[in-house]
């Protein structure tokens, strides 16, 4: 067919990148202006990494010498999600270099990784640190978007941070980023309506997203990946990166099923605020959200504390993950942004940070049986919280996140073209409401 | 008989007209427009209510933005991280905010003027043409023109940086319909005596335009500015698309991305200020307004504000 | 007579010599297309261009990596495969995307119609003192953010929110009803909140350049206040309510902050939720481009309907 032909020879051109040049028409002009990531030196797809196939990234260039010097009077500039780093932290860090005279007027967000990544690609924001996730960590060094990283400059990772992540699958050798924070994927729910032992005693708690007596009180994440990998622990699939056609279809029909079961509502704060709220009963839950959603409760009574839970299955098979940081290439002030992780990665400020926004880091410092019995910073600062609160409640103990979940759990990690594009369709349909 | 007929909106009944009360009350065509009345009330009560207590919420002694709790000034300028005062994301909401209005506002208002001058006395296909686009705009839903402007400015026209400058030629092209069409209709009831009077009389083209028809139009200006600058100040669709680093984030952006997690009360407290701005531009422009137009108008010229529409 | 051109001094001659324009106003040829000029340069660049941008994203293809859009401009290789694919899912697996978007567009308009039409011409008609107070109230809603009036109402319409208290204390309904459930009603309500004011004020100054007159002759000649309504007044301003209904529901087609604000459910999305949601994914950059182009021509037939009564009224003064 026609198209295809025309699609192909296209498809030809950006491969082969420099043959941009030797065509003679108006279409070089607008190559040579089109984006970056199009007529790239030649790079193929990148290698998709698994925890059984590791990959080490290529080293695009060399990372900065560890005598340069501090940028002074630099604006430090974040890229990240919002509400995702404490100010009180980040004030921290700028008092620190105070005599550097660094400034700092704001974290520049993201709502999706999708619109992280193409701020960034887009070369319009110019970044120092930036935020991945692990399904985007290839294609960002495939594009060449992002810079190795000087060891020597962060020394936290190997004094304070899990062994493990000194050689991830996804990054062997971290030679681009560094773990941020850590977590799993479960299901919040409301303690006064699903008492603990009873979802615990549970075949499939993770059904209980398609249970009818909570309909209309059934919250999940915009996150095609998360929602979707809940559909395929639900039934039993533990390949969260699957691309099988009846594996997939079977998520299919989950979810379309699941909106006339329970009439779900689809919200970002699922689980950090409208659990907590009794908005609603049972959600999709980042383990984090669940934790730190205590300061949302209103009022903020004990009662209201006690109201959410987090459930993960026991044996510790269920999705697991963690966030990088990580260091543009364009970033004008690298040498800060060392600083910047380094200062982030070390016990007491990943700790205090921790408090604050409920997501665990890797510390080796941090007792994980202690979490539930020791009081974070922000609940000892916060104003509108009289009581104290645990880093993690005591009564969500599978919030905590050990070292050897990682080699149970089951890791979402980047897709192939063609299967991402089969997931996003099977999400579009849900969202769009298909079949209702 | 005429007595009756003429003596006006007191008489509660027409003469001379069977049945009771109900149907005598329905007769009569100078009765008081009740349901009418209540109907337009009841619209400004709904249009405005949950403007009282957005502002009611700013001044809570809680965290929460779902229900009044007053009185407390922790939102406006005591709490030391959180309020407005002390907020430094806040403040550049604000600003930013003002800056896009005032910009977007100074740029459209001259070219839309200009442009319907010219679109009106200019006849042609190519005038059709230009009419076509202009009124195409004016339709257009706000997310077709903010994607399109996004994708021009990220593969066509890259030298133009996300951000303040890309928000402000976004926003100019949405608002630039307004002018065009508010003084296209004022025009076209001055029509064209006055002018040719004012040549006849000796006047330059140029001067013609400029002491006879531009403070003719005064009223369509002002009344254009004004919906510009509020319009902008509320815009979040085109400003979203096109924003960049977290400084180019305007209020309404801000308050759109807080819907959907948790809002403190401090952003009602932003809302409110930028409101209280908004009414003293509007009532400056509003004065400047009676100033241009002394001797031209009738009234407090509000009602000639309104009707340029 | 002595005509202008012995009244003038011998400089404007050069003036005159240059065409005169029909009317026979004594102005250049390229005098007023020139006003039009910086307007005219500017929506080519920066309204036409993008609209170009977009079409050629929808035809065009991913990058390899990112899969963000690559646009083709050149209409030789563009490539219909992702038009097709949409085209296929809107008739197909996302019809009642587009007769639930029909449906409470026409829905809210019609309504907004019959609400702003009344208050307009309570204001036009019956303002007497209290006008200009009216006229402001009525203009306040445009500076006040829509933004923080939603949430404002989000908050009212909560189960435990002043809307359901008064109803159950008034014994309305028995039980609070959950309005932010996903209820087709909510979001119309949302639509309807949200563009009305854009249709008040133009309606308004519509109904305020009737001439009482006719009117009055109309209850002269017997017709009682109904009458003289449909008979008079509602003919009269048609054309008002048309470029009203224009002005209002054409956006409303590409709506889709409401939904996200007011409904969360995929039960009731919009045109316009799914231009975003595709806007914001990997790889579907395209489709969204295709998305904005069924809106742009769906909205093109009622558009062009809309400027031939124009330009038929607009020639007839």
């Amino acid at each position: 067919m026609r198209h295809v032909r025309d699609l192909s020879r296209r498809e030809f051109l950006v491969r082969a990148g420099g043959t941009a040049a030797a065509i003679p028409t108006m279409s070089a002009i607008l190559d040579a202006c089109s984006k970056p990531g199009a007529s790239t030196s030649g790079s193929s797809a990148f290698e998709i990494a698994t925890p059984d196939h590791p990959v080490t990234l290529p080293m695009n260039g060399e990372p900065i010498a560890a005598d340069t010097p501090i940028e002074q009077g630099a604006t430090l500039q974040i890229l990240n999600w919002a509400v995702y780093m404490w100010k009180y932290v980040l004030n921290q860090f700028v008092q620190q270099y105070g005599d550097d005279g660094i400034k700092f007027s704001g974290v520049t967000t993201f709502n999706n990784m999708d619109e992280g990544v193409q701020k960034l690609a887009s070369g319009k924001i110019k970044a120092d640190v930036f935020f991945p996730t692990i399904d985007v960590l290839g294609k960002l060094v495939a594009a060449d978007l992002l810079q190795p990283l000087n060891h020597d400059l962060i020394p936290a990772l190997q004094q304070d941070n899990w062994a493990a992540f000194q050689s991830p699958y996804y990054d062997q050798g971290w030679r681009y980023s560094v773990p941020y924070t850590i977590y799993t994927t479960g299901i919040g729910y409301r303690r006064d309506q699903i008492p603990d032992d009873v979802i615990h005693g549970m075949d499939n708690p993770w059904s209980l997203l398609w249970d009818p007596t909570y309909k209309g009180k059934v919250g999940v994440y915009p996150s095609y990946r998360d929602v979707m990998a809940i559909a395929l622990m639900k039934n039993g699939i533990t390949d969260l990166n699957t691309g099988k056609d009846a594996d997939l279809e079977t998520v299919r029909t989950d979810l379309l099923a699941m909106i006339d079961a329970v009439d779900p509502r689809i919200a970002y704060d699922a689980s950090y605020n409208k659990l907590q709220n009794d908005k609603f009963s049972v959600t999709t839950a980042w383990s984090g959200d669940v934790v730190a959603g205590w300061e949302y409760t209103s009022p903020a009574t004990q009662a209201a504390y006690e109201g959410f839970g987090y459930w993960f299955p026991e044996d510790r098979k269920g999705p697991i993950d963690n966030d990088l940081i990580a260091i543009p290439k364009s970033a004008e002030h690298p040498r800060l942004a060392h600083e910047f992780i380094n200062f982030w990665l070390s016990f007491r400020h990943a700790m205090d940070n921790f408090s604050w926004n409920g997501y665990q880091p890797p510390q080796t410092q941090a007792n994980v049986d202690a979490l539930t019995k020791t009081e974070g910073l922000y609940s000892k600062r916060s104003s509108s919280w009289a009581a104290p609160a645990m880093y993690v409640a005591p009564w969500m103990p599978d919030a905590a996140v050990r070292e050897g979940d990682f080699a149970i759990g089951y890791r979402e990690g980047p897709l192939p073209a063609d299967v991402d594009d089969h997931w996003h369709q099977i999400w579009s349909e849900f969202t769009a409401g298909v079949g209702s | 008989m005429s007595e009756h007929v003429l003596s006006g909106p007191r008489s509660r009944a027409l003469p001379g007209t069977r049945g009771g009360f109900v149907r005598r009350w329905v007769r009569n065509p100078w009765r008081r427009p009740t349901i009418l009345a209540t109907v337009t009330w009841g619209y400004i009560v709904w249009s405005l209510l949950p403007l009282v207590i957005a502002i009611a919420v700013s001044f809570n002694a809680s965290r929460s933005s779902s229900s009044v709790h007053l009185f407390s000034l922790q939102w406006w300028w005591t709490d030391p991280s959180d309020s407005l005062l002390h907020d430094p994301e806040l403040h550049s909401a604000v600003i930013q905010s003002l800056k896009l209005s005032l910009s977007t506002m100074v740029i459209a208002v001259p070219m839309g003027v200009a442009f319907a001058l010219g679109i009106d006395r200019w006849r042609g296909r190519a005038a059709a043409g230009a009419n076509f686009v202009m009124l195409l705009s004016f339709v257009m839903p706000e997310i077709i023109l903010g994607l399109a402007l996004f994708f021009v400015f990220s593969f066509l026209l890259k030298f133009v940086p996300l951000g303040t400058p890309a928000q402000i030629l976004g926003l100019v092209t949405f608002q630039l319909s307004y002018p065009v069409i508010i003084v296209r209709a004022r025009l076209l009831s001055i029509g064209k005596d006055y002018e040719e009077a004012a040549m006849d009389l000796g006047a330059t083209p140029r001067q013609s335009i400029r002491a006879v028809l531009l403070p003719m139009l005064y009223p369509a200006i002002f009344a254009s500015a004004a919906i510009v600058f509020a319009d902008t100040i509320d815009d979040f669709v085109t400003v979203r698309y096109l924003s960049g680093p977290s400084t180019s984030e305007p209020l309404s952006v801000k308050i759109y991305s807080f819907a959907r997690s948790q809002p403190t009360p401090a952003i009602n407290a932003a809302a409110t200020f930028m409101l209280g701005s908004t009414i003293v531009v509007g009532l400056v422009a509003y004065l400047l307004y009676r100033a241009f137009t002394k001797g031209q108008r009738t009234g407090t010229g509000l009602g000639d504000l309104a009707t340029q529409f | 007579m002595s005509g202008p051109s012995e009244a003038k001094p011998a400089r404007r001659r050069r003036h005159r010599s240059g065409g005169a324009t029909e009317e026979g106003v004594l102005y250049p040829r390229w005098f007023w297309p020139s006003f039009t000029l910086p307007a005219s340069l500017w929506l080519a660049i920066l309204f036409v261009l993008p609209l170009y941008t977009v079409i050629s994203i929808a035809f065009g293809t991913v990058d390899q990596i990112f899969r963000n859009p690559l646009p083709v401009y050149e209409p030789w290789w563009w490539s219909g495969e992702q038009f097709g694919k949409v085209l296929d899912d809107s008739f197909g697996l996302y019809r009642h995307v587009y007769v639930h978007t029909f449906e409470y567009v026409v829905i809210a308009s019609a309504l907004c119609l019959a609400l702003a039409y009344t208050v307009a011409y309570y204001v036009a008609r019956f303002g007497g003192r209290r006008k200009t107070l009216l006229l402001a109230l009525l203009i306040a809603p445009f500076f006040i953010s829509y933004l923080m009036r939603m949430l404002a109402w989000i908050n009212l319409l909560d189960t435990d929110g002043y809307v359901n208290k008064m109803l159950t204390f008034l014994h309305v309904v028995p039980q609070p009803i959950d309005w932010l459930s996903g209820r087709p009603s909510t979001v119309v309500m949302g639509l309807i909140y949200g563009y009305i004011p854009y249709m008040v004020l133009p309606l308004y100054a519509f109904l305020d350049r009737i001439d009482a007159n006719l009117l009055e002759a109309g209850r002269d000649l017997g017709a009682g206040p109904a009458r003289t309504f449909f008979r008079v007044t509602l003919p009269l301003s048609r054309p008002g309510i048309l470029a009203a209904l224009v002005i209002v529901s054409l956006p409303m087609f590409g709506d889709y902050y409401t939904n996200n604000l007011l409904s969360q459910s995929p039960r009731t999305t919009m045109l316009g939720n799914l231009i975003d949601e595709a806007y914001g994914s990997t790889g579907q950059g395209p489709r969204a481009a295709v998305f904005v182009i069924i809106l742009m021509t769906l909205l093109l037939i009622p558009m062009f309907y809309y400027l031939r009564s124009t330009a038929r009224s607009l020639e007839t003064r």
